[in-house]
């Protein structure tokens, strides 16, 4: 009988065989796993970066198949449906991420701040605010929960839970956000003011002035409640604060302040103050201010000639406009028409014209805005300096 | 490159008839607590097949246990990171 360990020697080398022929089957396989991986996870960044977004989501979603556990692709897919509008699928992605039960604190967190960002998105801003009050309740990305709360309260208009929470993220951060809580106070300050409850809005504009002592808007609010109790000494010397706290807001400030200036009878004051600004101020609306004072007490040629002289040294299509309609009565038959084609076309031009620009996201507008209606930033939209514009 | 390996199968298929047919002869084997009778080719392949089997297995068990630890290893590591920040 042959004894069984005979075949040992033969079994020890099929053993070997056997053993080296799996390590390398399996080294191949998982090289192959992290090329295609690796190779996948670069297709979907250069399509990123290339600002095509659907290949990249259908390159993340099949990352993301490949390996269920990779929370990072989720967020990154979450992320991209939420940029690119399709804000169900990013907020079920981001749902779905919460609720997983062996999801770590950190990445529960960031899923968290995903969801709210989502919910900002679809317009749900009671959920939203509900999840952004939690992760600052947990302490958890608080600063950008707090920046999400303050965007939330400035959307919905209300100023006093925006103040709180500024003043939050300020002790938080050590960020300075003195400016924009003075624009919240103004807010206060201007409904106060439309509901005739002016001891209320004076109020509000002290603390604006605490906030931000150089605050043009809250000088110019203080100047309009002047004006308004027919105050207009104390209107123009706001009014002129007002201007040299911030000279870019000329446009806005003349207006209101040539008023007061002529309710006060202070004229003579006026054309000083013009003049100077005339030399701190490039522009066109102190010429324009000027042109009409001299029209008004020396005559209607003064004023065109100083308008002339001016439009020389700046040329602007607002100054061309006025001196076309100082001189057109004096013009008759084919010249007075074609004047009056030079107007029209004029008039047109300064039509299409955008007159404010914001100095961050560079949103074009018509009308002054404080808040930028586009990045939401406070007083950003300043004047456009240029021949068709200010 | 795939004909020659299925030549090269059809050539070790053939040597096993060839050689199985030529030790038809049964051999008897004693385990201890049973004794067997196998004819020779097939207590050779027998072998042959149960040895390359444990060889691929513990092989293949090394590899994923190994594979198995450092995943974890990594997850502990990226949760830190991520608390940390």
């Amino acid at each position: 009988m042959m004894p069984w360990y005979a075949l040992l020697p033969l079994a020890a080398v099929a053993f070997v065989l056997g053993w080296w022929a799996s390590r390398r089957a399996s080294a191949r396989r998982s090289g192959a796993a992290v090329n295609e991986l690796s190779s996948d996870y670069f297709r979907g960044l250069n399509y990123l970066l290339n600002e095509e977004q659907d290949k990249a989501i259908e390159v993340f979603l099949r990352l993301a198949e490949y390996n269920r556990d990779t929370v990072e692709t989720h967020l990154a897919l979450g992320n991209l449906f939420r940029r690119r509008g399709e804000v169900d699928r990013a907020i079920r992605l981001h749902q779905h991420l919460v609720s997983r039960p062996n999801l770590s604190e950190p990445m529960k967190t960031v899923a968290l701040l995903e969801l709210g960002e989502d919910y900002m998105r679809a317009g749900l801003l009671d959920r939203a605010e509900a999840l952004f009050a939690d992760l600052v309740a947990m302490n958890a990305h608080a600063p950008s929960a707090l920046r999400h709360l303050i965007a939330i309260y400035q959307h919905e208009r209300d100023w006093n839970k925006a103040i709180e929470h500024a003043r939050r993220l300020e002790a938080m951060t050590g960020e300075d956000e003195a400016p924009m809580i003075a624009q919240f106070y103004c807010e206060l300050a201007e409904r106060s003011r439309q509901h005739g409850a002016r001891v209320e809005a004076r109020d509000y504009l002290e603390q604006a002035f605490r906030c931000q002592p150089d605050c043009v808007r809250a000088w110019m609010l203080t100047g309009r409640l002047h004006a308004e109790d027919g105050q207009h000494a104390e209107a123009v010397q706001a009014y002129e604060a007002a201007i040299g706290a911030d000279i870019a807001f000329v446009p806005e400030i003349l207006p209101p302040l040539l008023n007061s200036y002529a309710c006060s009878q202070q004229m003579d004051r006026a054309e000083r103050f013009l003049r100077e600004m005339l030399e701190r101020y490039h522009g066109i609306s102190p010429v324009l201010a000027l042109t009409r004072l001299y029209q008004q007490r020396d005559g209607q040629r003064a004023g065109v000639e100083f308008l002339t002289g001016q439009l020389r040294q700046r040329p602007s299509v607002r100054g061309l406009m006025a001196l076309i309609d100082a001189t057109m009565d004096r013009v008759e038959g084919e010249a007075r028409e074609n004047f009056l084609i030079l107007r029209d076309l004029t008039r047109k031009l300064l039509e299409g014209q955008a007159m404010y620009r914001c100095s961050r996201c560079g949103f074009g507008a018509k009308a002054h805005h404080w808040q930028c209606p586009s990045c939401k930033s406070w007083s950003t939209i300043r004047p456009i300096h240029g021949v068709a514009n200010e | 490159m795939r004909l020659i390996v299925i030549l090269v199968l059809v050539f070790f298929v053939a040597a096993g008839i060839v050689v199985g047919a030529l030790n038809a002869d049964l051999v008897g084997y004693d385990f201890a607590f049973a004794r067997v009778q196998l004819p020779k080719g097939a207590a050779l392949l027998a072998a042959l097949v149960l040895g390359w089997l444990l060889g691929g297995l513990t092989a293949w068990l090394g590899v994923s246990l190994r594979q198995r630890r450092l995943q974890r290893q990594r997850r502990k590591d990226a949760g830190r990171k991520t608390a940390g920040a």
